[in-house]
């Protein structure tokens, strides 16, 4: 029982319980400063901390720029498409109901098997390629933690089905998939203008590492041909960034509260990428393409004389760029790249071909330059010419022929003639054809241009090709000249501005997204003074004129009725081309069928248009290749009066201001002073 | 005599006298503050966890009245029953024992569930009070006097530390610990004790479980192990350090609105608390603790023998181990354990053993009167 006799005893413990209020009141101390350290002192440090949890940034992608003809019709723009993101790491903890739920802490782990077989079933796969391609993604998002930790583009331009289907099971794929608002490159006009604008394709992992300094992301969108690529920097534009309120599992709160949503910094807008206005003309790339692509290969290029603006450029067979904005099935693509008609090589500069009689012009400017040579004396053909051993073949028999004539026939055998006289040696060839910018890329820029060939007995010397009789081939196109539609574009433009070599371009101006201008490209001639002397250029000219006016022209029978063109065709041997084994027969399609070519310029008597067509083993140049050039020069300069489409702006002439359809603008592309053709 | 029922002065008069106004409203001042903070870590929520820990709390308050009225003399009497009830039904824990998460430490009564080891917190302070009560302060050099407290502690802290439970176990052993160098235990004795916990720790340092010793490691740099074992205690840090001088304002505390921080019912109330109401809110919870601490420590003095006064030693030292180890490990300055907070953390069985330590420290107070 309790006593009161313990009192004593309670006096004793009294030094204890001092110690002991000394000892809490210290406690408490200790505590208090260690959270006035905390809240007060270090209050900064983790009110940033604590932001830095629940801010989240978000890159803002900047929309590409467009790129128009000059009319101003769109050749690409975007569109918006949904995009799967996929992530290998995560963490979350097993759901007692068997799903899986993401978690703030823990240990990341790899995507488990169930999940990654689920995602593939959601996808509609083209192909088991595209299948594995995909797989393959997954599975090393599932072995590298460092790539996989971080939401990643596994998909682009996720169908409706496809979308609505990830969209609905977003719950049992939680912390694994996310879809994405982005947008795709759209192509309005498709295969139409395939070479000009390009296509887009994955940023590769070469650019990724070696030049992180541009910016690119995993899965960025890089132009890959043509205006795309050759214009990117302008076109891409400059990410934006926002910030958003997330919760632990780093996903967005929908309903932010205000103190958090006020913390946000401001978002920064992207730059959007730079609209580029072509000189393209889609009217006449119509008319150009559709002419072509009758054709199973080949290119044609319109240019205008005066400035060197690109009309029109197209070269078939191609792929339309809008393919690429989606998995193309591995034997689609096989089929493309065995196809011996190239459908990824640009014609128009990407492969050379023996320009044939198209080079007779240029031949002929040789001879004029020596003064030895007569241009009006005669020279007998007899179909043949010997020279040493070897026998030199004419299409005909033409007889008596002067240099006109000779052009006007595509004569071989005054070539010939002239090359076993030496007025046309390789040495004295060259030159001029340099000067005329063979042998030597264009500058137009886009799609890898080649440089041609313009031999030289060097160069035939370390090819192993040299003998005596190489000049004669060489003289009417053949042997090792080499030259690209564009190159003999610019040749024939030259002929008809009077002896200027122009730098062939495509691109008129490129404008910010609110209409400032940021460039406008300037004509450029390759020197300053005419290469041709306007006496040669006048009897090439006439006898231009005469192939296809003169009733014995090799054109003759392609004239146009109300516009008066002058060209010369091109029938260029190619002797036998190898064949792969196991090739695809194509019907119509024979390898050791000539080259057609046809180059022209109109009207004869105030050129302002260059047109130049090549058909890949299409025959004669006047069958194949003739008619192509005629349309397109019809549609150019034929009969006016019905037209309502806005043509293309002269030279020098400002755009008209947006919403107002200038009459200005219908004056016809001509340039440097000249008036438009009635 | 029971002054209850045989003071002449009136019904509410004698009840004044008997209730101890002080420890009612410290009381009353924490448990309103951590219901407060229990409702934001919730979301705002009133039902659920909430509404759990309001009926806690009256029933804990009628307890606690109930022990208030118990005559001291009844209390010494039924200490060792009721540690031994205590002991009973831990016994019961490995056998008919809930098992949430590998732990198993609860008792199911009909819907509820009741912790035995948070009420053994409790009864080993009554039945170390009494056993002090009986020896003398000079007994306490004799060390086979010492022999029976020591398995009176061992006995349940072992089977506590078995569930496991190591926090509460930790807990039992400070409180009596407490208890017993207040009761007058030579100073030597005490530095042995100490040196032998500390040497104890040292061997068992390489006997402990990896997980174990990792939880050293991740308090001494959390950073190192931020995204999994370390992610707690710095989330916490940065829940503290933002609720800056004045506090982010009730659930505008980013940190815990957007569930950065783990375990804001049970570990880390505090956390909350301390980013919503600031520096300024955290020095009054500290001030309330340490006033109801102070306080006990006041009635142990002046208490009328030597058991009510090692009752209200013991009631401090529960109060004063829960609030100093839970803050502390709450600021990164001990590793983190699962010690609560008293009332701010979510859990009956707490607010209950609480709420009847206040009982008898008001029962004491009292008693103090009527001497």
């Amino acid at each position: 029982m309790i006593s009161l006799h313990q009192k004593d005893d309670l006096r004793e413990l009294r030094p204890r319980f001092q110690a002991t209020v000394i000892f809490v009141a210290l406690a408490f101390l200790a505590l208090a400063g260690r959270l006035c350290q905390l809240q007060v002192l270090e209050a900064d440090h983790y009110d940033r901390r604590a932001e830095r949890n629940f801010i989240d940034k978000v890159d803002v992608e900047a929309p590409r720029g467009r790129i128009y003809d000059i009319q101003g019709h769109p050749l690409a723009t975007n569109r918006s498409s949904y995009t799967l993101y996929i992530t290998g790491w995560a963490r979350f903890r097993l759901d007692p109901e068997g799903g899986v739920v993401s978690t703030p802490e823990g240990k990341r782990e790899a995507m488990d098997d169930t999940t990654r077989d689920r995602i593939l079933s959601l996808i509609d796969f083209i192909d088991e390629a595209d299948r594995d391609k995909f797989l393959g993604l997954v599975e090393e998002l599932r072995v590298d933690e460092a790539k996989g930790r971080y939401a990643q583009i596994a998909r682009r331009n996720l169908s409706w089905e496809e979308y609505a289907r990830i969209e609905s099971r977003l719950e049992v794929l939680d912390p694994w998939v996310e879809i994405r608002e982005s947008s795709r490159r759209f192509y309005p006009e498709g295969v139409l203008t395939a070479f000009v604008t390009g296509q887009m394709g994955n940023v590769s992992s070469r650019t990724l590492e070696g030049s992180p300094h541009l910016g690119y992301r995993l899965g960025d969108r890089v132009g890959q041909t043509g205006i795309e690529r050759q214009w990117e920097n302008y076109l891409r534009g400059r990410l934006g960034a926002r910030w958003r309120v997330v919760d632990a599992r780093r996903r967005e709160v929908g309903d932010a509260p205000g103190w958090a949503v006020d913390s946000l910094p401001p978002v920064q807008d992207p730059i959007p990428g730079q609209d580029i206005y072509l000189t393209l003309d889609l009217d006449l790339q119509t008319v150009a393409y559709e002419a072509v692509s009758e054709k199973l290969a080949g290119a044609v290029v319109a240019m205008d004389i005066n400035t060197g603006r690109v009309l029109a450029t197209a070269s078939v067979p191609t792929v339309d760029p809008n393919r690429y904005e989606q998995p193309i099935p591995l034997a689609e693509w096989k089929a493309w790249s065995d196809s011996p008609l190239k459908p990824f090589i640009d014609k128009a500069v990407q492969e050379h071909f023996f320009p044939g009689s198209t080079y007779k012009v240029v031949s002929a400017l040789v001879a004029l330059g020596d003064p030895e040579f007569d241009p009006d004396e005669e020279i007998e053909c007899e179909g043949y010419v010997k020279f040493g051993k070897r026998k030199f073949r004419d299409t005909h028999v033409h007889g008596p022929m002067n240099l006109e004539q000779a052009l006007v026939h595509s004569c071989n055998s005054y070539f010939y003639e002239l090359a076993i006289r030496n007025t046309l040696s390789l040495e004295r060839v060259e030159p001029v054809a340099r000067a005329l910018g063979l042998g030597e890329r264009t500058g137009l820029g886009i799609n890898g241009e080649v440089k041609g060939t313009v031999p030289t007995e060097e160069f035939e010397a370390r090819e192993g090709t040299y003998q005596g009789g190489v000049r004669l081939n060489s003289a009417i196109g053949q042997g090792n000249v080499k030259a690209t539609v564009m190159q003999i574009a610019v040749v024939y433009g030259a002929i008809a501005n009077g002896g200027y070599v122009l730098t062939p371009y495509l691109v008129d101006r490129i404008e910010t997204n609110d209409k400032k201008l940021v460039f406008s490209s300037q004509p450029q001639r390759r020197s300053e003074a005419p290469v041709l002397d306007a006496s040669d250029r006048a009897r090439i000219h006439a006898g231009l004129v005469g192939v296809v006016n003169h009733e014995e022209g090799t054109a003759y029978s392609e004239r146009l009725d109300n516009i008066v063109v002058a060209g010369k065709t091109g029938t260029a041997q190619v002797g036998r081309e190898y064949r792969t084994e196991g090739e695809t027969e194509i019907e119509g399609w024979d390898t050791t069928a000539d080259h057609a070519w046809f180059a022209a310029y109109a009207p004869a008597d105030d050129p302002q248009i260059v047109v130049v067509a090549l058909v890949v083993h299409g025959g004669t140049g006047a069958d194949a290749a003739a008619p192509i050039v005629m349309r397109v020069i019809d549609h150019y300069l034929g009969d006016t009066s019905s037209e309502t489409e806005l043509r293309p702006r002269a030279y020098g002439v400002p755009p008209p201001l947006p919403g107002q359809q200038g009459d200005e603008a219908s004056v016809r592309g001509g340039g440097l002073g000249k008036e438009g053709v009635p | 005599m029971n002054p209850l029922l045989d003071d002449p002065r009136s019904w509410s008069a004698r009840l004044r006298h008997s209730i101890d106004w002080v420890v009612i409203t410290l009381t009353a001042a924490i448990v309103t503050l951590a219901v407060i903070n229990l409702n934001s870590a919730g979301d705002g929520d009133w039902s659920g966890r909430v509404a759990t820990q309001l009926r806690w709390i009256g029933l804990g308050s009628m307890a606690m009245l109930v022990v208030t009225a118990i005559d001291l003399r009844a209390v010494y009497r039924l200490a060792y029953a009721a540690y031994g009830f205590g002991v009973g039904l831990l016994l019961l824990v490995p056998f008919f024992g809930i098992k949430v998460n590998n732990a198993q430490r609860w008792l199911g009564v009909g819907d509820y569930r009741i912790q035995p080891s948070e009420l053994m917190k409790v009864l080993i302070v009554l039945a170390l009070a009494r056993f002090l009560h009986d020896a003398a302060a000079k007994e306490l050099s004799n060390l086979r006097r010492l022999v029976v407290p020591f398995v009176m502690v061992l006995l349940p802290a072992a089977l506590i530390i078995r569930q496991p439970d190591l926090g509460t176990g930790i807990m039992l052993l400070l409180v009596s610990f407490s208890l017993v160098v207040a009761a007058g235990l030579r100073v030597r004795i005490i530095f042995a004790v100490l040196s032998a916990a500390v040497v104890s720790v040292a061997i068992g340092w390489s006997y402990m479980e990896n997980y174990q010793r990792r939880r050293i490691d991740v308090w001494l740099d959390p950073e190192l192990y931020a995204d999994t074992d370390g992610y707690q205690t710095i989330q916490a840090m940065i829940s503290v350090g933002n609720g800056g001088f004045f506090g982010r304002g009730l659930s505008q505390g980013s940190q815990n609105a957007l569930g950065f921080l783990p375990e804001p019912y049970t570990d880390f109330p505090f956390a909350v608390f301390a980013e919503e109401w600031g520096f300024v809110g955290t020095a009054m919870v500290l001030v309330l603790f340490m006033s109801l601490t102070l306080w006990a420590v006041n009635l142990a003095s002046q208490a009328s023998d030597r058991f009510g006064s090692l009752l209200c030693v013991g009631v401090a030292a529960l109060f004063f181990w829960h609030a100093v180890v839970n803050i502390a490990m709450v600021l990164q300055l001990v590793p983190v354990s699962g010690i609560t907070l008293p009332f701010f953390s979510a859990g009956g069985s707490n607010v209950l053993t609480m709420m009847l330590g206040l009982g008898v420290l008001m029962s004491v107070s009292r008693s103090r009167h009527s001497r």
